[in-house]
């Protein structure tokens, strides 16, 4: 099988994905308790008030209705209109989305740029001080609750040192870049002693390998052979774990995303379950699901590109 | 391997980059020619809200936060006086009432202008108030009273009321009754309200979402001078730590609601201004009547009086705040500060207990939603203060949703609530909080008294203050006799401003004026 192949098949595979997202979301978020009437009117929601507008919404109608009415809308490109902004939920949705993505990706690159020196530096000597330093220090990252870290971040390096903004996303690339360093910095201190412990048992492996004893044999210095031999073959599995870890973070950025007041589609989707604005839950339950298959695409594409062995068979 | 290493380079260089941007962007006021001695122009203030404005359609739209915002674009024709017991005029200059009160004329102000530079006229206002009042699912019945409206001239509106109102000014006052173009300008109500237009200080720039809601000067606002602000941008901040964070920082100049575990903190905190703004917001425990045993007055009471309301507030407002014996607030006009609600009294609470229907105590539940630290200290300290009378306590903690819901739907024994007014005028609240035919059954409890019902009723038909204030005496004493709900206790507002902030005010309603607020370098 071809890679363009590989690539439909899996995309095709976005279509059941999506129907059972839509399946999954709509029930659950239409079977809880609660009422979005009572997020709109408050205290004020009179039995009278609450019955227009469920009418206006189309609440009354039968649940099977109202579910085949949204996938008409779907097929349509039309994801509704938010119960509680009123405004068209894709427009939402697509203003909310690279905030998400930004957050994500800056994460995953902080990630690697921490991950792979410490990882070459415990790999480097195994069973040394360093690198026992390198495997228990960033376990502290996992162990930090994302909140604590956060504060104490803005703390220090918004308030005190006034190094980048408290909140906020930014204007820009530049100003993303400048304003969403601390939240991925959160985002990557939780993602990094994963990545680190990965890369440093793959490269480990490959330093006993033959053909690291051939080069060693033929006099390559020590820093050309941990780059160009050792850690092009040990990244292949930790590229895998990034991989999984960035679907895990899709949807899984909330905390982040409301302590440093980040406008994503995480924050979108926890406020929409409490308010019950159920036509956003149900789009950003979808984009969520495409995101991970993409995502975990992505993760194979890269696997098999680094690894020249992988083959796109099943 | 060179596109590699041209990789980590980049990734490098982009954290630091991350920092040297940081050292070009840090915003703050800029005033055009500071003194010390009185107001200047200029400035973009940053307004921290601890949640997202929801609309601003300011006929159907019941939540504060886009409440205070939109009030700073649409005026109504009278506004609340700082006090909060009364109104003053704003878009209307005066009026005249005709003897039996059935028609009132109101003069409009010469010389305003809508954002947009089209004058504001009668049709206008006729235009705006028929909208409120067609909102059947909004406000549309703070002006049930009215019949019609005229616009006979284009600076003179004629209001036909169906039988005489007294609350009319206070209820045109109102948010709601906010004046925009006719017609919408041309536009349809969701166009309009996308980014509308009004008379007010501020004009429509733009509204991320879940982020940031920008207005900016309006040249053309009909008092002259103001506003002193270029802009004033909200935004959405949940966390109560970030927002604190923010104003130390100097990233936002106010902040919304501080939690009060932070305001002793704050108020000693060099460089911000910790202020606690009387408020109309009173914090009620409600009870169902629709459940056994709470029809039986004598259990009401006995919980009422085995509150120890200063714990409460010791506990939850740390000290800022003032035991409620009234269902109105203080701040309210005809409110009665010799009302006798009852107050923390173990030995009456017994004795009550001891005449009720379960003598020997019962078990109940106090429902709350989820996340509301507040509410869930307060049902601690009732699970607590309540056992000396043999009731259990179980707290039911429901997501907000739900907990709402489940409140309306008088489907809950007890459960803590409170009210905020939105006009100068108590009739909005007796009527919501006593009358069981009005759509919120007496505040979702159930409580009726035929008598507190036609006295409240009467109260709205008397234009003579002086005989509303001797209705509304009975009503509150009556109401409190009842214990309907355990008045708790009335909050301030809490605010903290950066030191140079200057002119914020908030009325007991909870609105403010953008337009006095001005920054000093």
């Amino acid at each position: 099988m071809g890679r363009m192949t590989f690539v439909i098949r899996r995309l095709l595979l976005l279509i059941p994905t999506a129907l059972g997202v839509t399946i999954i979301a709509f029930f659950m978020i239409h079977l809880i308790p609660g009422d979005p009437a009572a997020t709109i009117l408050g205290i004020h929601a009179t039995p009278r008030a609450v019955a227009i507008l469920h009418h206006q919404w189309g609440l009354d109608r039968p649940l099977a209705s109202q579910y085949w009415l949204f996938m008409d809308r779907l097929v349509h490109g039309n994801l509704g209109q938010s119960l509680y902004y009123r405004v068209p939920v894709s427009g939402l949705v697509t203003s909310r989305l690279p905030a998400t993505i930004w957050l994500i990706a800056y994460a995953a690159v902080i990630a690697v740029v921490i991950s792979v020196p410490l990882a070459m530096i415990a790999a480097s000597r195994k069973d040394a001080v360093r690198d026992h330093v390198v495997r228990v220090i960033p376990l502290l990252g996992l162990g930090m609750p994302a909140f604590w870290l956060a504060i104490i971040l803005q703390s220090e390096l918004a308030v005190r040192l006034h190094l980048f903004p408290v909140t906020g996303y930014g204007q820009g690339p530049i100003g993303h870049l400048h304003s969403m360093f601390l939240p991925a910095l959160t985002v990557a201190v939780a993602l990094c002693p994963v990545v680190i412990r990965s890369l440093r048992a793959s490269m480990l492996n490959v330093l006993g390998a033959d053909f690291i004893t051939t080069a060693k044999a033929k006099g390559v210095p020590g820093s050309r052979l941990f780059i160009r031999h050792v850690l092009r073959n040990a990244v292949i599995p930790a590229v895998t774990v990034l991989g999984i870890n960035i679907g895990f973070l899709i949807g899984g950025t909330l905390i982040v995303e409301q302590v440093f007041s980040v406008p994503g589609i995480g924050s979108l989707m926890i406020n929409s379950i409490f308010q019950r604005d159920f036509p956003v839950v149900q789009a950003v339950a979808l984009v969520f699901g495409v995101m991970v298959v993409l995502v975990n695409l992505l993760t194979d594409m890269a696997y098999a590109s680094l690894d020249p062995r992988v083959r796109f068979d099943r | 391997m060179r596109q590699r290493n041209v990789l980590m380079s980049a990734l490098i260089a982009g954290s630091a980059l991350a920092l040297i941007a940081g050292c070009g962007s840090n915003s703050s006021p800029s005033g055009t020619s500071a003194t010390n001695s009185g107001p200047v122009h200029g400035g973009n203030l940053i307004f921290n809200n601890p949640q997202d404005a929801q609309s601003m359609d300011e006929s159907n739209i019941f939540d504060n936060n886009s409440i205070w915002i939109l009030e700073q674009i649409m005026q109504p024709l009278y506004t609340v006086t700082p006090n909060g017991k009364g109104v003053m005029p704003w878009l209307a200059t005066g009026y005249t009432a005709s003897s039996d009160h059935l028609t009132y004329t109101f003069t409009l102000r010469p010389g305003v202008k809508f954002s947009n530079g089209q004058p504001m006229t009668s049709a206008d206002v006729k235009f705006s108030l028929e909208q409120t009042m067609a909102a059947k699912a909004g406000w549309g019945y703070i002006d049930a009273a009215i019949k019609s409206v005229d616009d006979p001239t284009p600076s003179t509106v004629v209001v036909h009321l169906k039988y005489p109102w007294a609350p009319l000014l206070a209820d045109l006052s109102f948010f709601a009754n906010g004046i925009v173009p006719n017609n919408f300008g041309g536009k349809t109500a969701a166009q309009f309200y996308q980014a509308p237009i009004g008379t007010g200080p501020f004009k429509w720039d733009y509204w991320h979402k879940g982020s940031a809601l920008k207005l900016v000067r309006n040249p053309l606002f009909w008092k002259k001078g103001l506003p002193y602000l270029n802009s004033v941008t909200w935004t959405d901040v949940p966390s109560d730590n970030t927002r604190q964070l923010q104003i130390k920082s100097g990233q936002a100049q106010i902040d919304q609601f501080p939690s009060w575990s932070t305001v002793s903190s704050l108020k000693a905190t060099p460089g911000v201004v910790m202020s606690l703004f009387n408020s109309t917001e009173t914090n009620y425990l409600a009870f169902n009547e629709k459940v056994k045993p709470f029809q039986d007055v004598h259990v009401r009471k006995a919980i009422s009086l085995a509150i120890n309301r200063q714990a409460i507030i010791k506990a939850v407002l740390f000290g800022n705040g003032k035991p409620a014996n009234s269902l109105f607030p203080p701040q309210v006009p005809f409110y009665d500060a010799s009302t006798p609600g009852y107050q923390f009294n173990l030995s009456q609470a017994k004795q009550q207990m001891a005449q009720s229907s379960v003598p020997h105590g019962f078990s109940t539940t106090i429902l709350i939603g989820a996340g509301n630290s507040d509410y869930a200290t307060i049902s601690t300290i009732l699970q607590s203060e309540l056992k000396p009378l043999g009731i259990n306590v179980h707290i039911q903690t429901l997501d907000p949703n739900t907990a709402n819901t489940n409140f309306q739907a008088q489907k809950y024994d007890m459960s803590l609530t409170l009210w905020t007014m939105d006009i100068p005028d108590p009739d909005e609240l007796a009527t919501f909080g006593l009358d069981p035919a009005s759509g919120a059954k007496s505040f979702f409890t159930g409580y009726d008294n035929p008598t507190v019902v036609k006295d409240i009723h009467s109260a709205e038909r008397i234009s003579t203050p002086s005989q509303r204030q001797s209705l509304y005496n009975v009503v509150q004493t009556d109401a409190a006799q009842d214990a309907f709900m355990a008045f708790l206790y009335y909050s301030p507002y809490p605010y903290v401003e950066t030191s140079n902030v200057h002119g914020f005010f908030v009325t007991p309603l909870g609105n403010y004026h953008m337009e006095n607020v001005w920054l000093s370098k």
